[in-house]
């Protein structure tokens, strides 16, 4: 299969505190098209800081990440907003949605923000929202929503425009139980019949239970990279 | 760029009270910064027209030495050049006046007095400063009378009535002596005491002969169709002239110090307005600066998904523009038609204020002026400082560091 992201001795030394922290170190991990995987580790090991760098919203100290086969470690700021549109769809904690644009809108924007055909974007706004269960909300804001539903409507987002990949940062932190495997389980979904590759970090040992793969971060090193038969 | 759009506008009205204070502020501003502009324009207005009428005139045509040395010996000579010039520009020059005028003694039996002796044609002063509706008793001159009529004081000073004479005695053309014995016609009545205890009126010619300088004037006054012309014109009827002997002076040119403090007095309004606009000015700062702080996060999270600085700067300067052109449309929109009420409907002037303008020479009213250019420097003023202003949340969102502002 496909190769959609590579990294080679990947390390992220923050300097800006009294002591350094090397918040990654030499992560070498490679992600294939369609994958499933679940950053796991204890609070501090490095899940954000890896899922920036990966995301081009950080940069490495030292390292590569290639996805398509260019580095965007050595990207300019600007190129990777026009790298990061195209290529990835980002799924944050909490806050994903645009308070003053409707779940339809909000789920056009990345659409939107590509210059994608109107007709075309609607339509595909239209089908995430029935996929992820929302279809009765379509003209509804994102305050009208739940927790839950926000959170699903910021998965909708990230898939509408197909990217090469989708990376969540504790999509499920701030939600209920039942909401949470709700969202995973649509996640899980979405991943199989899109073949959308999908990297989430998460604390929620019931969560970790769905992924396929789990990599266990310890102090900013792979401790584990384990694959997991589920159906 | 339609996307940037809606969502700046409805960034606004996510807090719809705090928008709604903050236009409110600049309406007001502009409101108050309307009427004050309008009500001193309108007094402008009021005093240029008063000074063009009863002064001055538009455009006038001299001698070049006079405007520095006004004496009769800088009569300039009233002949086919001057006509000629004067035709060609027909269509822009609505009636002239000519004047020959100078400083006199006039005298009855044993009592002297200065006085300043005016030649002019009746119907062409009256044509431009109503000299008519002054005259009080007997009757006025036509061009080809030759008898005076005099002002009120001057007649008080010297005790003549109506068919007195009185003697005049002045300096005419080249130190010729100019002399001659008239009959007082008529008594005319002048608000401003300089004009009602010196003022003596003749008819052009008789003036001529008297001060010895037939076939020539003073000044020749152009009244004109539009008045913003007159320097243009100027320039247009001095080339057909020959500048060794004649000269263009407008009305701004005549009357330096008037306009100098008119200059002073805009300058006035002006730091008053300022400062209105300054305060909304840092109405809408304070409203930005909340909303973008508030928002950090939310800019963050746009960042973080592929919507460019740019484009994220354009959204907040759109919103400031967005509250200040409401706020100056609104503005606008209530300040119109209060000074057109007083426009159309000028303030009567109470008691002692009214005697003063009369005294003046101007209308007991306070008058507004519906200058169109007022309204667009109101316009123009909170567009540059609603772009200033919003430069603030634009600098800032360049330097923002999108992954912590995403975290807070
Ligand atoms: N901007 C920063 N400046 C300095 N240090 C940072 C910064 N961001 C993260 N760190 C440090 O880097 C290390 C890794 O942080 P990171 O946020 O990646 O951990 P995490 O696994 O996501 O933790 P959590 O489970 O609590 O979210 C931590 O020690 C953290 O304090
Ligand atoms: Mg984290």
């Amino acid at each position: 299969m496909k190769t959609v992201i590579k990294t080679s001795e990947l390390s992220k030394v923050y300097t800006n505190t009294a002591v350094p922290v090397h918040a990654l170190k030499n992560v070498n991990l490679e992600f294939k098209e369609g994958e499933f995987t679940a950053i796991v580790g204890p609070s501090g090991s490095g899940k954000t800081t890896f899922l920036n760098v990966i995301g081009g919203l950080d940069k490495p100290t030292e390292g590569h990440v290639v996805i398509d086969d260019v580095d965007i470690a050595t990207m300019k700021e600007s190129q990777l907003f026009d790298f990061r549109l195209r290529h990835i769809g980002f799924v944050f904690q909490a806050y994903n949605l645009i308070p003053v644009l409707t779940a339809m809108e909000n789920v056009s924007f990345i659409m939107l923000l590509q210059k994608k055909e109107k007709k075309e974007m609607q339509r595909r706004a239209k089908e995430m929202l029935e996929q992820v269960g929302l279809s009765d909300k379509l003209d509804v804001r994102p305050s009208q929503l739940s927790g839950g539903q926000q959170q699903r409507v910021a998965v909708a987002r990230a898939l509408a425009s197909k990217p090469d990949f989708v990376l969540a940062d504790e999509p499920t932190a701030n939600l209920d139980t039942e909401s949470a495997f709700n969202l995973l389980d649509i996640m899980l979904r979405l991943n199989r019949e899109e073949n959308i590759t999908l990297i989430f970090s998460t604390h929620d040992q019931r969560v970790i239970e769905k992924a396929r793969r789990v990599i266990t971060l310890v102090d900013g090193a792979v401790d584990k990279d384990e694959y997991f038969e589920r159906n | 760029m339609k996307t940037l759009l809606t969502l700046a506008w409805r960034n606004l009205w996510r807090k719809k009270r705090r928008t709604f204070i903050t236009v409110s502020s600049v309406m007001f501003a502009v409101v108050l910064a309307i009427v004050l502009m309008s009500m001193v324009n309108g007094m402008k207005q009021q005093m240029i027209d008063s000074i063009i009428s009863n002064i001055s005139g538009h455009l006038q045509i001299q001698d070049v030495l006079y405007h520095d040395e006004p004496t009769m010996d800088h009569a300039m000579e009233y002949g086919k050049e001057v006509q000629d010039a004067v035709a060609a520009h027909d269509e822009f020059i609505e009636y002239t006046v000519p004047r020959i005028e100078g400083f006199c003694l006039a005298s009855k039996e044993l009592s002297t007095r200065g006085v300043y002796l005016m030649g002019v044609l009746p119907e062409k002063e009256d044509r431009m400063n109503n000299l008519l509706s002054r005259l009080k008793e007997g009757r006025m001159f036509t061009a080809e009378d030759d008898f005076v009529v005099i002002a009120r004081g001057v007649a008080n000073q010297l005790n003549l009535s109506v068919g007195d004479t009185i003697v005049l005695l002045g300096q005419g053309f080249q130190g010729m002596t100019a002399a001659g014995t008239y009959q007082v016609g008529g008594i005319l009545e002048f608000p401003l005491p300089e004009q009602n205890n010196t003022l003596v009126y003749m008819p052009l010619q008789e003036a001529q002969h008297f001060f010895a300088a037939p076939g020539r004037l003073n000044s020749l006054i152009l009244m004109l169709s539009d008045v913003s012309m007159a320097d243009h014109l100027a320039g247009s009827i001095q080339e057909e002239l020959d500048d060794e002997w004649y000269t263009l002076k407008t009305w701004e040119e005549l009357m330096p110090d008037k306009v100098a403090a008119f200059e002073a007095r805009d300058a006035q309004v002006r730091v008053f307005a300022w400062v209105l606009y300054i305060v909304a000015g840092f109405g809408i700062f304070g409203t930005i600066i909340t909303m973008m702080y508030e928002r950090l996060r939310e800019f963050g999270i746009l960042l973080s998904i592929g919507l460019k600085r740019s484009q994220l700067a354009g959204i907040c300067m759109l919103e400031t523009l967005f509250i200040s052109i409401i706020g100056v449309i609104a503005g606008v929109f209530v300040g119109f038609p209060i000074v057109y009420w007083f426009y159309a409907n000028p303030i009567q002037l109470a008691d002692d204020l009214a005697e003063v303008m009369i005294d003046f020479g101007l209308e007991p009213f306070m008058s507004f002026s519906i200058a169109s250019d007022i309204f667009v420097y109101q316009v123009l003023t909170i567009f540059i400082i609603a772009l200033v202003v919003g430069l603030y949340p634009v600098r800032k969102l360049f330097r923002l560091d999108m992954i912590s502002a995403a975290r807070k």
